[in-house]
């Protein structure tokens, strides 16, 4: 049993990396039109690391911690050169097609707003929480 | 790692993001410059094919190839396209190099070994090469140049090959404009401009077109290579049957005779080829298995032959194939959309159209001929269309292609008006707004035009079958007593779209590109781009500008 997390914290932070997984799983394989090994690849790796760590998470697993670090770790990386290839994209697409328009803008912003809470806000979060000093100062004190 | 470190990776992340964006925009886009070309490609066609083509520094700079083909095809035309902006593409992914290129805009232009070549805008269009490069299967899109064709022409051009050419050169995209000396160009259809005269010009210009290409025994040709003029394979009953709706409602328009008789050869390839069994009634179709449009369309073809006064004998066959829309439909008002003839039943699937055109169907007989039953069953397909069958969370947000409901909606007015089937209508057009581009929103002749995003080559057929349906709302609302705010809106949003359309209709076109130019005068191509000619996007653009015509707006 991981005894360095309040249960309660346990239980959010693992609901939220399934939920993460689940997500990062339908929106490649199921909203994506078009199948692609770099995408589908790393939504693989990274869907199957969420799921892992949060079922460690639930089931205060004693190697919870340290997936959940890692899980949240691949996350971040993902996340953020998501959110740049996403942002270079759009720029050589307005460079070539000039403005990308409403409809384009809205497009790209509701993409970087679904992607930001998930890959990159919540595995912020995760890395703070799950880092080594602050892990020590949560724990409880082990009895006589 | 601590919270202060996170924080500074993030930022450097955010910066190193913003450093990239602010690289990929300098490299990639153009400065543009008309007043002085970096070359200009001239050109000779003659019937559609390249004659001879040089590369000269200014436009009008003489030069003796061209001299020669001039003084040997005096019937060629010259062509300047100025260069007027470069910029590097991206090779690879496959993708991103086809989708460098702006179609109808930018040609792709190649350095080698010293040696420069050109393939313009023009080429690619005559070999219609735009938005072939990738194909979407999943979404059914098509979008980019299609790399295979522009490789092959630059290479054989260079003297090389294509691998050579993306291993080795240094390969762009160049942006053009095109100039043809001598030709006087007509003012753009504007939507503040619009007039009835001009307009009406227009769809008897489309109505003529598809009268062409009605042979001795009533066919269509139903999809036409504008450069070539070739025509390509498939037929479909519904579109023939829209195409002689319309080619009637232009006999009645136009008094041409030409006209009229194909109309009539058109109706009468769809009575002697089509008009089938379907248990004790009659449908349309020619397989085991038949559908509620192609019965739908023809009973709208039939009346308007009446109306239009070409053979008032084809009302005795509008009973028997109503009396088969009404027996495909289902208590609630939904049409079943199939029959099987084989088993003798009707099959309870529902297609995208079906519906509308079957409620428009219906309510067009009980004009014609008086059928209580026919006014019944449009009544109640209206009221299932504009109620449950688009009902659920999220309805008002998305809707369906809905021109036939509210066609039918306006036809009913008189008889069975609906207010919420006019509301319904409303709310369709003012998401239909939502979705209209304006002038600055893509890099094409798109203001009027409905899609998404500036990436697709707008497509003209929904700028033609919304218009259609905007027009009849708009027609109801009035009607209705809708306020003035509102119907300004649609009056905007048809005005647009109805301006688009006469801008790119081939009247006549680049003419120089079309292997016969005079065959295809009138019609409509499916986008700026795509110039293979089916025979309801004259239908459904032309039948939009008579409907025009008649509320005299």
């Amino acid at each position: 049993m991981n005894r360095t997390l309040p249960r309660s914290a346990a239980l959010v932070l693992g609901t939220l990396d399934l939920v993460s997984g689940a997500l990062v799983a339908f929106g490649v394989f199921v909203a994506l039109p078009a199948r692609w090994w770099p995408v589908d690849g790393a939504a693989a790796v990274l869907a199957t690391l969420e799921v892992v760590s949060g079922l460690g998470l639930l089931l205060g697993a004693r190697w919870s911690a340290p997936v959940a670090r890692a899980s949240a770790a691949v996350a971040l990386a993902l996340g953020l050169a998501a959110v740049s290839i996403l942002a270079v994209t759009a720029t050589w697409l307005s460079s070539v097609y000039g403005p990308v328009g409403r409809g384009g803008g809205i497009v790209l912003a509701l993409v970087a707003l679904l992607a930001i809470p998930y890959l990159v806000a919540l595995p912020v979060a995760q890395l703070l929480w799950f880092r080594p000093g602050a892990m020590a100062g949560r724990a409880a004190p082990e009895g006589p | 790692m601590t919270p202060r470190t996170i924080t500074r990776w993030l930022i450097g992340w955010a910066m190193a993001t913003a450093v990239a964006c602010v690289f990929v925009h300098r490299v990639f886009s153009l400065e543009i410059d008309e007043q002085h070309p970096r070359a200009v490609v001239e050109s000779v066609w003659s019937a559609g094919a390249l004659v001879v083509q040089a590369v000269t520094a200014r436009a009008g700079d003489r030069d003796a190839r061209i001299e020669a083909a001039l003084a040997a095809h005096p019937e060629a035309t010259l062509v300047y396209e100025s260069i007027v902006a470069e910029a590097p593409v991206i090779r690879a992914p496959e993708v991103a190099l086809a989708m460098s290129f702006v179609p109808g805009r930018d040609g792709i232009g190649a350095s080698v070994a010293g040696r420069t070549a050109y393939v313009t805008p023009d080429e690619l269009l005559s070999r219609q090469a735009y938005d072939k490069g990738v194909t979407l299967s999943g979404v059914q899109l098509t979008m980019g140049l299609d790399m295979p064709i522009a490789l092959a022409l630059l290479s054989e051009r260079l003297g090389t090959t294509a691998r050579d050419l993306l291993d080795r050169a240094d390969v762009r995209r160049v942006r053009v404009v095109r100039t043809v000396p001598g030709a006087a160009r007509p003012p753009a259809a504007t939507p503040g401009a619009l007039n009835d005269h001009e307009v009406r010009a227009a769809t008897i210009s489309a109505g003529r077109y598809l009268a062409r290409g009605v042979d001795g025994e009533g066919r269509f040709r139903y999809l036409v290579d504008a450069p070539t003029n070739r025509t390509l394979g498939g037929y479909d009953w519904p579109r023939h049957a829209g195409a002689t709706y319309f080619v009637a409602q232009i006999a009645a328009l136009s008094h041409d005779t030409d006209v009229a008789y194909a109309a009539l050869r058109a109706a009468s390839y769809l009575r002697d080829h089509a008009i089938v069994s379907c248990g004790e009634v009659r449908c349309v179709g020619d397989g085991a298995r038949v559908d509620v449009g192609s019965t739908a369309l023809t009973v709208m073809a039939f009346v308007e032959v009446v109306r239009a006064q070409l053979d008032a004998g084809y009302a005795l066959f509008v009973p028997p194939l109503t009396a088969f829309l009404r027996a495909q439909q289902r208590p609630d008002g939904e049409f079943m959309h199939e029959y099987d003839r084989e088993a003798n039943r009707p099959v309870d699937v529902q297609l995208l159209y079906y519906s509308g055109e079957a409620a428009l169907a219906l309510s067009r007989a009980n004009s014609l001929l008086g059928d209580a039953r026919d006014l019944e069953a449009a009544t109640r397909a209206l009221e299932h269309l504009a109620g449950p069958a688009w009902n659920f969370f999220g309805s008002r947000y998305y809707w369906g292609e809905e021109h036939w409901t509210c066609q039918a909606m306006d036809d009913l007015w008189d008889r069975a008006p609906n207010r919420r089937a006019l509301d319904f209508c409303l709310g369709w057009e003012a998401y239909c707004r939502k979705l209209q581009y304006g002038p600055g929103d893509t890099p094409f002749d798109g203001d009027g035009a409905y899609g998404f995003g500036p990436l697709l080559t707008p497509r003209l057929t929904p700028a033609g079958s919304r218009t259609e349906a905007a027009i009849a709302t708009l027609e109801a609302a009035r009607r209705a007593g809708v306020g003035e705010a509102e119907r300004r809106l649609l009056e905007s949003q048809i005005r647009r779209s109805l301006a688009l359309l006469l801008r790119q209709q081939f009247r006549p076109g680049p003419t120089h590109l079309f292997a016969d130019a005079a065959a295809v005068e009138g019609a409509l191509p499916g986008s700026e781009v795509d110039w293979q000619l089916r025979i309801d996007y004259a239908q459904h653009a032309g039948s939009a500008m008579v409907r025009w015509l008649e509320i005299g707006q």
